[in-house]
């Protein structure tokens, strides 16, 4: 893959990305398609598919993909004191193309209810919940723009929102556990539609279809079937001639000038020297870990409590989405490790429902989960009942390894001030960086649906037929891959941080766009979301450029 | 995504009730973390160990890390872990080349806290004889008296990681713990019917080749 030849440090280009992922790297093709100068800058180092292999206990247990992520600390209120973890609380990939590049390929698109609940419930005491700015009709046609671009297969559901052009491909030939899925909703009244998924079926765009080799979640894919914006993107955008992808470059600050415009961008490359690149706009899209931190890193004279965040907003709202899990065995086998994930799943849980008494809904999908590998199911999936280790705990796994599967809960969670990502006043990361400190816990509402998901994935256990199944009970989370909230999107720059076109309301070419962005956490799968916007975004900022008010 | 931080979460909060199911999912919830511990110990040396595992696992070659008498008693403990019963256990996989890898790289620093433990477990034996010597009822009751201890967690989930990771690692040997359990994961890509019931959808025998 040809990398175009480095920018001039001292020369400003059009616009310096921050993040390479899923909003990074559809903002870098969309503005460097256009002929704007782009300099994207990723902490992480440049792997291409050929990198990525089927190493479980590197790239799960060792965390290959994550990179470092030292000075990460977590609690779960602002009275305790923060701490590392043996497993980060802002989970994210550090490699060109971020987080889609090892993500599962779940892509719901929100439906018109998300944008617009807080309007239809009315408020909920103690939170942040708020309507967003746009609507699902806005977002529809680059929800349309990620289907074809990016590659989703798919089919739609009875229920699904309005789409103005088929999905570009067929979904994924269904698995055992969609099976299985299929057979207890249709016991219980419920409907199993095809699943959404960011994995190519067919060639498409001059990239193969999946070869089904079940390294998915948590994996790199080997043929750039799983479309990462680093297999749909980021060849697009260097091939432009005005992109330079800048890998393990860790930017540490946005500097402005007398104007209190954006700048500067520092950072630290590879061998830990400071570097400094000048641009005529800066769009930061690190994750809705990452940018709140780089925000609040940048404070100044001019920004004390950090930059874009006069509201107070950056870093507050932090929304992980809750899960529920119920593993179940079946009497013959399902080899569910083979081929993607998820192959069907339930919506009919995704409204709100005033008679269960809390907020939210989510969705109920069938997948291997830990079954997908043989150490993860050892150390995560064997039941609770058997003994763990010796002649048992052998007999169990040998006969359980290829006929188990789960039922996974994916749910909302509800914008919280006390939820957040803040600067730790004592941990640092590699480069002498302040810690990212995630402060979380979940809403009573949000642990309520999760237990209800999960009370509904029993009776569909028990209806497919499972001979024996067994749930994880709720708890508060202590991390998640799903970082959203944190820069929130609104038309109240004393309640929000971004505009509804992603530009800060205190920096006029400072611009924003990731999981940070949302105003609401939608049910559970929030990339085909994140990356809706990411389009959208390209063409408002293309806009603004166009009338000369960057 | 559901993911690790599901179970980790849900089980560290189970270990708060007092019941012995919550307990057991406590243990188990230790062991993931410990896990987790051993993996980001191991770090990303992942070539190194892999250049090392030729040679180890054949048996004429020493071993990097442990002594014989070291390397016998762990190769005992990680067959109770995982016995050879009519099947391979960790023994054919050669686990105990799997650690001896890893202590004379990654985690060497964690190799005197193993030490510690096997001095431990041989103390209430006595000086005529060693772990390695007992019969497999009087080891399995042995191990029963430690089995909460963290040179436990860690010897086991190391048997679990020399069991079933590439056998790069050393361990694995000729994929004897995928063969056992039905995992095929090393042959690349898959044809459909996968299992028994999509086969009732797709036609086919279900084994997915």
């Amino acid at each position: 893959m040809a990398n175009n030849p480095p920018f001039d440090l001292r020369k400003p280009v059009d616009f310096a990305i921050i993040g390479s992922g899923s909003a990074g790297g559809i903002l870098a093709k969309e503005l460097a398609t256009a002929g704007f100068k782009v300099v994207v800058f990723e902490q992480g180092p440049y792997r291409n598919a050929a990198d990525f292999g089927h190493d479980e206990l590197s790239t799960i247990f060792r965390f290959e993909l994550n990179g470092d992520t030292s000075g990460q600390t977590f609690r779960h209120t602002a009275d305790q004191s923060a701490t590392a973890r043996p497993l980060p609380p802002a989970e994210y990939a550090q490699t060109v193309g971020g987080s889609s590049t090892h993500f599962t390929g779940n892509f719901w698109r929100f439906r018109e209810i998300d944008f617009k609940e807080r309007s239809v419930l009315g408020p909920i005491s103690g939170t942040n919940f708020a309507d967003w700015p746009i609507s699902y009709e806005e977002l529809e046609p680059y929800y349309t723009k990620v289907d074809w671009e990016i590659g989703v297969s798919g089919a739609p559901g009875p229920n699904d929102a309005p789409r103005s052009k088929p999905f570009p491909m067929p979904p994924m030939p269904i698995k055992s556990s969609g099976v299985l899925l299929e057979r207890g909703a249709a016991k219980l009244g419920l409907t199993a539609q095809p699943e959404p998924l960011a994995i190519l079926t067919k060639p498409h765009n001059g990239r193969p279809a999946c070869i089904r080799c079940g390294y998915c979640m948590w994996f790199g894919c080997e043929v750039g079937a799983k479309s990462s914006t680093l297999a749909a993107m980021i060849p697009l955008a260097e091939a432009s001639g005005n992109c330079e992808i800048r890998a393990e470059s860790a930017v540490f600050r946005i500097d402005t000038d007398k104007q209190g415009r954006a700048s500067e961008v520092l950072y630290y490359d590879a061998a830990g020297n400071e570097r400094a690149q000048k641009a005529r706009a800066v769009i930061v899209c690190a994750n809705g870990a990452e940018t709140p931190r780089l925000l609040l890193m940048s404070a100044s004279d001019r920004h004390p409590d950090g930059l874009a965040n006069s509201s107070g907003f950056v870093g507050r709202n932090l929304m992980f989405n809750a899960h529920s899990a119920v593993n179940a065995v079946f009497d013959e086998p399902l080899n569910d490790y083979k081929g993607v994930q998820v192959t069907r799943v339930i919506h009919d849980f995704y409204d709100n429902d005033e008679a269960r008494g809390f907020y939210g809904g989510g969705g109920i999908d069938a997948r291997p989960l830990w079954s997908a590998t043989p150490i993860l199911h050892s150390l995560m999936g064997m039941p609770p009942d058997v003994p763990s280790w010796g002649a048992a705990w052998k007999d169990a796994i040998t006969h359980n390894f290829t006929r188990q599967m789960s039922f996974v809960g994916s749910t909302t969670s509800l914008a919280q001030d006390s939820n957040n990502i803040t600067l730790d006043p004592v941990a640092t990361d590699r480069w002498g960086r302040p810690g990212l400190r995630v402060t979380y816990l979940d809403h009573d509402d949000d642990l309520a649906m999760a237990e209800f998901l999960e009370d509904r994935a029993m009776e569909l256990a028990e209806a497919a037929g499972a001979v024996k199944y067994w749930p994880f009970e709720n708890g508060p989370s202590t991390g998640s891959p799903h970082l959203l909230g944190t820069c929130r999107m609104g038309d109240d720059p004393q309640t929000s941080v971004v505009d509804r076109d992603h530009r800060s309301h205190d920096v006029p070419n400072l611009f924003i766009c990731d999981g940070s962005s949302f105003v609401t956490s939608g049910r559970g799968q929030p990339t085909m979301t994140i990356m809706a916007l990411a389009f959208r975004a390209a063409d408002k900022i293309k806009a603004a450029a166009a009338a000369g008010t960057i | 995504m559901p993911s690790l931080y599901v179970s980790i979460t849900r089980m560290t909060v189970a270990m708060n009730n007092n019941n012995e199911l919550s307990r057991r999912r406590f243990l188990l919830s230790a062991s993931a973390l410990t896990a987790s511990a051993f993996v980001r110990v191991t770090g990303a040396s992942v070539v190194a160990i892999a250049q090392a595992a030729c040679s180890a696992r054949d048996s004429s070659a020493p071993f990097r890390s442990l002594s014989p008498e070291e390397a016998a008693d762990i190769e005992a403990i990680a067959a109770r872990i995982i016995p050879t019963t009519g099947t391979p256990g960790a023994t054919e996989a050669g686990v105990v080349h799997f650690f001896d890898n890893a202590f004379a790289a990654e985690m060497k620093d964690s190799l005197e806290q193993v030490r510690a433990g096997i001095v431990h477990l041989n103390a209430a034996i006595g000086e005529s004889s060693r772990f390695a010597a007992l019969s497999p009822d009087a080891q399995d009751a042995r191990l029963r008296e430690i089995e909460h201890s963290d040179f436990f967690g860690l010897v086991r989930e190391m048997t679990i990681c020399g069991f079933f990771a590439m056998s790069d690692y050393g361990g694995n040997n000729g994929h004897v713990g995928w063969d056992l359990i039905g995992f095929k994961g090393h042959n690349g890509g898959w044809q459909y019917p996968f299992g028994y019931y999509d086969a009732q959808v797709h036609g086919g025998d279900g084994d997915g080749e």
